[in-house]
């Protein structure tokens, strides 16, 4: 079988993007509303954290979104426009659903985004009252955008390597950890050695989380595919033999699973035994690094394996 | 089955009035629109496709691409070739493949626009070039490999079993022109009709049966399909892209 990659780099750096933008808007908004009734649960700085995940939100979700009308067939051949024929009606094509998604989440992480704007914005000033309410809606519609791109590869029996109720819940994770590790390194470039050692505690407790999380929805994926008989296993085979192999192993599982969970398990122990959590300044930007270009090669993986493979037999 | 031509219509170029005269008398074998079909009898066009007679001669790849201007390195109908056995003991087979205007196509099940959709009236499964954005969403989902982009318009293509001329009531060019009679194509919902007696009288299968979209394009003969033999004997060579390295 040759294989005819239609889906390339750019809708991969859409899955991976949007993703990690949706996330960023999830845990941002979280942040928020979980600082705002105790001051001390993120060292004071919840509204910090919230502000970077609001403002990197949009452009990123934002750029995923351009790559993904570049790819277009009908962009290619210079209709720059025609992909707005999506938004003269709705179908229950998982990519209409999640172009409709796209254009709300937009809207309510813009008005969410501007909130922040204001180099002086701070909890309860003026926009506090639209702040609060389009963090509530971020939480389902950042959610939403991060599982639709898994929901719309799952859809298709053509195509058995994504075939898999998994992928959806593989891809929240990571969107949602990515989103969580860019606000980590973000804040790592921003903020001083002197910074309070709670936020980023939260952070890495929160992302460690995530990480397990993920590894089980990738473990369950593999798995059933493994114990499924015929097609799914044919596909999932991709991923141990041939080129993509020593690339989901290395760059997905160990760099963008094993190696920040282990690390960042080294750092949170001893907070848990009562001493302090201090991660030096070169792990706390390797974990989140680690974990984004692992974030990256899981979208790379996934889409490639699932295009060059296909049903078995006619 | 012997080969009744006065049931399949060709254009017959030798003769000037033959293309009025095809369309009137093709009322009868391959009605135009749903007013044809009674109610409880909708049509679904069809293609039985005998594997036995297809001698691998390309020349329905060569009259679609004719027909309907394909690109380059693109087929909306292609016949592959499918070898089996170790030698001395060893067989070539021919396959000739198209869309399968399911029945519950994936393709229109995921298409965004809705540019990809069933025809009510006949069961084609086509494709409004002014509508598709070539996300090729339908390009993955299509279990048959039956569409491409067309790198012209930028939007998704493949057979539509030649519409523009089943509205006339010629059959399409790839039935027209096949030297073997393999293709026979027609409204399986007409008991009348060449296809509802194949498939009445004939044993037939049809591809990937386990993907659930029901197609519409039916083999008889075509057990060389089955790659339940040994992977080392069983080699099958598609020919419908342009080759491509593998990723
Ligand atoms: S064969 Fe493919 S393109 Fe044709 S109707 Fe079926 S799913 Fe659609
Ligand atoms: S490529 Fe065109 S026909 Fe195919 S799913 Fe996209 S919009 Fe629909």
């Amino acid at each position: 079988m040759h294989a005819d990659i239609h889906w390339g780099l750019p809708i991969i750096l859409y899955f991976f993007l949007a993703g990690m933008g949706a996330g960023a808007g999830v845990i941002s908004a979280f942040v928020l509303l979980r600082g705002e009734g105790n001051a001390n649960r993120y060292g004071g700085h919840s509204f910090s954290i919230a502000r970077i995940g609001a403002l990197i939100s949009v452009p990123m979700v934002g750029i995923g979104t351009a790559f993904l009308i570049l790819e277009l067939g009908s962009f290619e051949v210079g209709n720059y426009f025609r992909f707005l024929m999506l938004f003269t009606t709705v179908t229950m094509s998982p990519m209409s659903i999640g172009s409709w998604l796209l254009v709300v989440f937009m809207g309510v992480a813009s008005l969410y985004a501007l909130s922040f704007l204001k180099p002086d914005a701070a909890s309860g000033d003026a926009n506090d009252g639209t702040r609060r309410t389009m963090a509530m809606l971020m939480i389902p519609l950042g959610a939403c955008v991060a599982i639709y791109t898994g929901v719309l590869l799952g859809a298709v029996p053509s195509r058995p390597f994504w075939n898999s109720p998994m992928l959806p819940m593989l891809f929240l994770f990571s969107s949602l950890s990515t989103g969580v590790a860019a606000i980590m390194i973000i804040r790592v470039f921003l903020n001083s050695e002197s910074e309070g050692k709670e936020a980023e505690y939260r952070l890495a407790v929160s992302d460690f989380g995530l990480i397990i999380f993920e590894m089980l929805s990738l473990f369950l994926f593999v798995l059933f595919a493994f114990l499924m008989v015929g097609n799914s296993q044919d596909a999932i085979l991709a991923i141990f033999s041939g080129g993509l192999a020593s690339t989901f192993w290395i760059g997905v599982v160990v760099i963008g699973l094993l190696l920040p969970a282990l690390l960042e398990a080294r750092f949170l122990t001893p907070r848990l035994q009562g001493g302090a959590f201090a991660a030096p300044r070169a792990m706390e930007m390797l974990i989140p690094a680690a974990i984004i270009v692992g974030g990256f090669i899981l979208r790379y993986v996934v889409v490639i394996a699932g295009q060059v493979t296909g049903p078995v037999g006619l | 089955m012997p080969y009744d031509d006065s049931k399949v219509l060709r254009r017959d170029v030798l003769k000037g009035t033959a293309v009025a005269a095809a369309g009137a008398v093709a009322a009868s074998t391959l009605p135009t629109n749903a007013v044809a079909a009674t109610a409880a009898n909708t049509v679904q066009y069809a293609m039985v496709i005998d594997a036995r007679k297809c001698n691998g001669c390309h020349a329905c790849s060569v009259a679609c691409k004719t027909e309907n201007n394909v690109p380059l390195g693109e087929t909306r109908t292609w016949v592959e070739v499918i070898e089996k056995g170790e030698f001395p003991n060893v067989s070539r087979n021919f396959l000739p493949r198209l869309c399968n205007h399911c029945s519950e196509p994936d393709c229109v099940k995921v298409c965004p626009t809705g540019a990809t959709y069933k025809r009510e009236e006949d069961g084609i499964v086509t494709i409004d070039k002014d509508i598709c954005i070539g996300c090729k969403y339908c390009v993955q989902a299509c279990p048959y490999g039956a569409r491409f982009i067309n790198p012209i318009s930028g939007t998704a293509e493949k057979c539509d079993f030649c519409l523009h001329r089943v509205k006339e009531g010629v059959v399409p060019s790839c039935v027209n022109t096949c030297q073997a009679r393999a293709r026979t194509f027609g409204d399986m919902n007409d008991p009348e009709s060449d296809v509802a007696k194949l498939l009445a009288t004939e044993a037939v299968t049809t591809l990937r049966t386990e993907v659930g979209t029901k197609p519409n394009v039916y083999y008889i003969g075509a057990d060389h399909t089955d790659p339940k033999t040994d992977p080392d004997q069983y080699v099958r060579i598609e020919t419908n892209r342009r080759q491509q390295e593998r990723v």
